[in-house]
Parts: structure tokens; C-alpha cells; sequence
């Protein structure tokens, strides 16, 4: 059976660092799988290679069968993947509603030629596709914030806001770079409940997570990443009871 | 009166060729200061096509603005390479290199003389010369750039140029072609300039290098700066408030010369107190 996502042999040299080292990894469909690793292990460049925005030296990545090899970042989101970033990238003089609005594919007037000639048109569709964001921030639970900007928003609605823009691009294959970091509390506990609703909704995530309380109760598969080699893949009770991985996770020191 | 229309209508031209910079440097975020010389290869084409060929006033204005886009979109594009400050410089020379061909190629240009003697508007057998009978051009032009200005800012294509600006790598991220969105962008800024370009040069009846050299690019840059960025209403209450402060020097009883080295120092002044203590301009949003 082939992966709904297959990582097949990726090395990716930088100047002589290492950063992937043929690394290989399948994820299916419908699951949480969260990647992790010490910092360093290449977890963002696997991003990076997976969404265009890096070209790996050798290496493969399939997505439900079709090769994404050589394809841009906006092509791939075309195929159905998005990603976050691990230092957001939201677009902070705009409103929350206008990021999600930026997230959503195909709008009428979003070339100067529709915009000029068919103002009615393009007013009309952008209405109806205002309410569509707003839809999508309430399923992240920021509809009430819709016409703040982006910078008077608290960094936990941020992160919220992060994904409910990716959300809009209508993809089904979610790459997550650290949602829950500096989260605590109540924040903490919202995106964790958001991510379990998105897979309930029938989409695939792939999430890069430090913190292994979170990965314990949200990942249905964990895979190790260590010096851009896959160390390890299996379920999370597996992966931390691992000796060996712990050593590695924490340098030794517990 | 006629001093009065003569203002408005090189004030109005000026709005067209500030919301092409506006555009550009305030909504996309590309540092061009090479605008006038986009504006100047209007002028120059449409002086050359009133004065040796029989296309009328109505067709040489399109044309100017056609071939303005090419050139816009031409020019623009190193900024899809090198970003930020990196393009100003890249812009700067474009801007060097416009008008060292400009006052070089005489031939074409006239050189250093300039080309007097273009021929005023005339539509439906009627010709524009004088300035409030022109006023009806520079308006009619003028208000489309607006409106078209307008709806831009309005429709989606304004909200992915703002974004453009904020974060290139995140817009691409969001399946967005940056590339698309630069080259409209570039080639709407293109068809201001050159438009004002032709209306210019037919208003003045005369085209000569220095009003498209870096001088001019950086008085555009002014403009856009002291009314404020990114906005419809900076945009044209910046060129009005420039090209004011000439008359009133000229009120004050000044040599000429004195007169024209005072306005540089002016201009330059404005961008260094605006920039420091007030971003927005008049009527803009930060820069």
C-alpha cells in the first residue's frame, strides 16, 4: 500500500552541513503524525522540501501518487498541501478576516483586468466570499475577531489564525511547523482541540511538536527525526518509551 | 487665470504619475525610483508620434501607455530577484541609464535641446491649447487613474499586492504567483506613467531630459511620501501641495535662480521631516 504522503530518499546539503540525510517516511491518511526531534534535526527543511520552497539535492516526494519533484510552492498547494510557519508569516497590518480572505484560491478580481473592467462582479463574489472567511475563523474560534489586525491579536489567536488561513486554501494535507509553541493554559488547549477536530473532519496533518505531553495526546503516529535521518517511526507510546531516542531527545540528561 | 489651470493641470498630471508610484512603492513595496523615466519614454513617444507621424492624439495616448507597460514590467522585474534595498539601487540605474539616452540619443530625443513644437490635443476637429480647455484632458485622465486606482485597492488584486508587501514567501506559501501579481501591478503602473507621460509633453508642447531625471524620480517619490502612501487620497493631495510651493516662492520676490535652488532644497527637506516625524504623510498610511 503506498503512503498518502511518501518521502522517499531526501538529502539536502547546505555547504557541507547535512541537513537531510536519505531520509524516507510515509504518512497516511486521515491521521495526526507528528514529527520530532532535537532542534537541528531538520524538521523545517523536510517542510521546506515537501512544500516547494526548498529543492532537495536527490530525493522524491509523492503525494497520493502524483510526483510533486520539481514543483513550486504555489503548484503544491494546488495539489491539496499547506503549511504554517514556525514564525508565523501572518500578514500583520492586515485584518485576521483579510489573512483568511489571502488564503483562499481562485478569487474573482484578484488580477487588475477583472478588478478594473468587472467591479460589479468582482464586489459581488468578494461579498459572498467574505462570509465564507468568516466561516472559516469561526471553525478556529476567532469570528469575533475578525476585523482586528493582525498585530492586536494575542499571540494564541495567532497561531489560531495561522491555521485557519492555511485551512482556506482548501487543502488536505496540513504540515504544521510547532502550532503549540509558547501556548499555554487555555491557548494550549485550543489548538490541540482544533487539531483533533480537523482530522475528525477527514484531514491529514503533519506536525512538528517539541512538547511530548502534546504528542502524547494528539499524534496517532510519531516519526523521530535525528540529523536529517529518520531515526524511528511508530506509535508515541513506542517512541518515548524508547531509551535510546530519549538519550538523543534530551541529550542525556534525564 | 490661466496660472491657476496651468497648476491644476500639471497638478493633476503629476496625480496620475503619483498613484504610478504610489503603486509601486507604497502598496507593492518595490522601491522604484525610477519613474520618471517611464514617464519621460511617454513623453518622448507620444512628442514623436504627434510631430512625424499622422496617429492622432486619441490613438498616441494607448500607445504611449502600451508600450509603457512593457517597459514598466521590464523594468520591475529585477525586483522579483533582489528585494528591498537591494532594488533601489538596481532602480537607480535604470534611471541613469533612461536618461543618459535620453539626452545622448539626439536623434530621437533631441538630446540635451529637448523637442519643441509638439502639437497640441485635438479631438473631433477641436484643439486643446489652451490650459483650461487641457484641464478637461488632464481630468478626464486623472479621474480614470483614480477610479482605477480605486478599484483596485478595493478588489482582492489590492489586498495580494498588500500582502506582497508584508511577506513574498508567505503569499507563495498560500498557492499565490508572486510574479503575476508584480507584473500587473507593474504593468498598471506602467500604463499612469506613460499616459502622463503623453499628456505632459502635449500640455508643455516641449520635452526636454530634465524633467524625467532623477530629480524628477525623487519629486515623485516626494509627493508620494508628503501625501502619503498607500492611499487615494495622498496620492492626489500630495502632488497638489508640491507643485504649489514653486508659486509661492515665486510670490515672494526672489532671482529665479535663487528660486529653483530653493525649491530643491525645500523638496529635500520635506522627505527628510516626513520620513522622521511623520511616515503617513498627510493623508497616507506608514511607509
Amino acid at each position: 500500500m503506498s503512503a498518502y504522503l511518501q518521502v522517499t530518499g531526501l538529502n539536502k546539503n547546505f555547504g557541507g552541513l547535512q541537513a537531510l540525510r536519505d531520509c524516507s517516511f510515509g504518512i497516511a491518511q486521515g491521521r495526526i503524525t507528528c514529527l520530532v526531534g532535537p532542534n537541528g534535526a531538520g524538521k523545517t527543511t523536510i517542510f521546506n522540501a515537501i512544500t516547494g520552497f526548498l529543492r532537495p539535492d536527490t530525493g522524491h516526494v509523492e503525494f497520493q501518487g502524483a510526483s510533486l519533484d520539481g514543483k513550486t510552492p504555489q503548484q503544491i498547494v494546488r495539489h491539496g498541501i499547506a503549511r504554517t510557519f514556525q514564525n508565523l508569516r501572518l500578514f500583520a497590518d492586515l485584518t485576521a478576516r483579510a489573512n483568511v480572505l489571502a488564503g483562499m484560491q481562485d478569487h474573482v478580481g484578484e488580477e487588475p483586468l477583472t478588478a478594473i473592467f468587472r467591479p460589479f462582479h468582482t464586489a459581488r463574489a468578494l461579498t459572498a466570499r467574505r462570509q465564507v472567511a468568516l466561516a472559516v475563523l469561526d471553525h478556529v474560534g476567532l469570528a469575533d475577531r475578525a476585523d482586528a489586525l493582525v498585530r492586536n491579536l494575542s499571540y494564541g489567536e495567532q497561531k489560531l489564525l495561522c491555521i485557519a488561513r492555511i485551512l482556506a486554501t482548501g487543502a488536505e494535507l496540513l504540515l504544521l511547523d510547532e502550532p503549540t509553541s509558547g501556548l499555554s493554559g487555555a491557548a494550549l488547549s485550543d489548538v490541540m482541540a482544533l487539531l483533533r477536530r480537523l482530522q475528525a473532519e477527514g484531514k491529514t496533518l503533519l506536525v512538528v511538536e517539541h512538547n511530548t505531553r502534546v504528542v502524547q495526546q494528539i499524534a496517532d503516529d510519531v516519526l523521530f527525526l535525528h540529523q536529517g535521518h529518520l531515526m524511528a517511526q511508530g506509535s508515541p507510546q513506542e517512541i518515548i518509551a524508547s531509551p535510546e531516542l530519549a538519550e538523543i531527545y534530551f541529550g542525556g540528561a534525564i | 487665470m490661466d496660472f491657476l489651470y496651468t497648476y491644476i493641470v500639471l497638478a493633476e498630471i503629476y496625480v496620475l504619475l503619483g498613484l504610478s508610484t504610489n503603486l509601486l512603492v507604497g502598496i507593492v513595496g518595490i522601491f522604484s525610483v525610477s519613474q520618471a523615466a517611464v514617464f519621460g519614454v511617454g513623453a518622448y513617444i507620444v512628442a514623436f508620434l504627434l510631430m512625424h507621424t499622422p496617429v492622432p492624439f486619441i490613438a498616441a495616448i494607448p500607445i504611449a501607455a502600451l508600450l509603457c507597460i512593457g517597459l514598466n514590467i521590464l523594468v520591475t522585474l529585477p525586483s522579483l530577484r533582489v528585494s528591498g534595498d537591494y532594488f533601489v539601487v538596481t532602480s537607480f540605474g535604470i534611471q541613469l541609464l533612461a536618461t543618459a539616452v535620453f539626452t545622448n540619443w539626439t536623434g530621437g530625443t533631441g538630446g540635451a535641446n529637448g523637442l519643441p513644437g509638439v502639437p497640441a490635443p485635438i479631438i473631433l476637429g477641436h484643439e486643446f491649447i489652451e490650459p483650461m480647455e487641457f484641464m478637461a484632458l488632464t481630468s478626464i485622465g486623472m479621474g480614470l487613474g483614480c477610479l482605477g486606482f480605486w478599484l483596485i485597492m478595493r478588489a482582492p488584486f489590492g489586498a495580494l499586492l498588500r500582502a506582497i508587501r508584508e511577506d513574498e514567501l508567505a503569499v507563495a506559501a498560500l498557492g499565490k504567483s508572486v510574479l503575476r501579481a508584480k507584473v500587473g501591478a507593474a504593468a498598471l503602473a506602467g500604463a499612469f506613467a506613460g499616459s502622463a507621460g503623453g499628456l505632459y509633453a502635449t500640455f508643455l508642447s516641449f520635452v526636454d531630459p530634465s524633467s524625467f531625471d532623477l530629480d524628477a524620480s525623487i519629486f515623485l517619490l516626494t509627493m508620494v511620501v508628503v501625501g502619503g502612501a498607500r492611499t487615494l487620497a495622498g496620492s492626489v493631495l500630495g502632488p497638489f501641495v508640491l507643485l504649489a510651493l514653486p508659486q509661492i516662492l515665486a510670490l515672494i520676490d526672489i532671482p529665479t535662480s535663487i528660486a529653483a535652488a530653493a525649491r530643491q532644497l525645500i523638496y529635500g527637506l520635506l522627505l527628510i521631516v516626513f520620513m522622521l516625524f511623520r511616515p503617513q504623510g498627510l493623508l497616507g498610511e506608514k511607509l
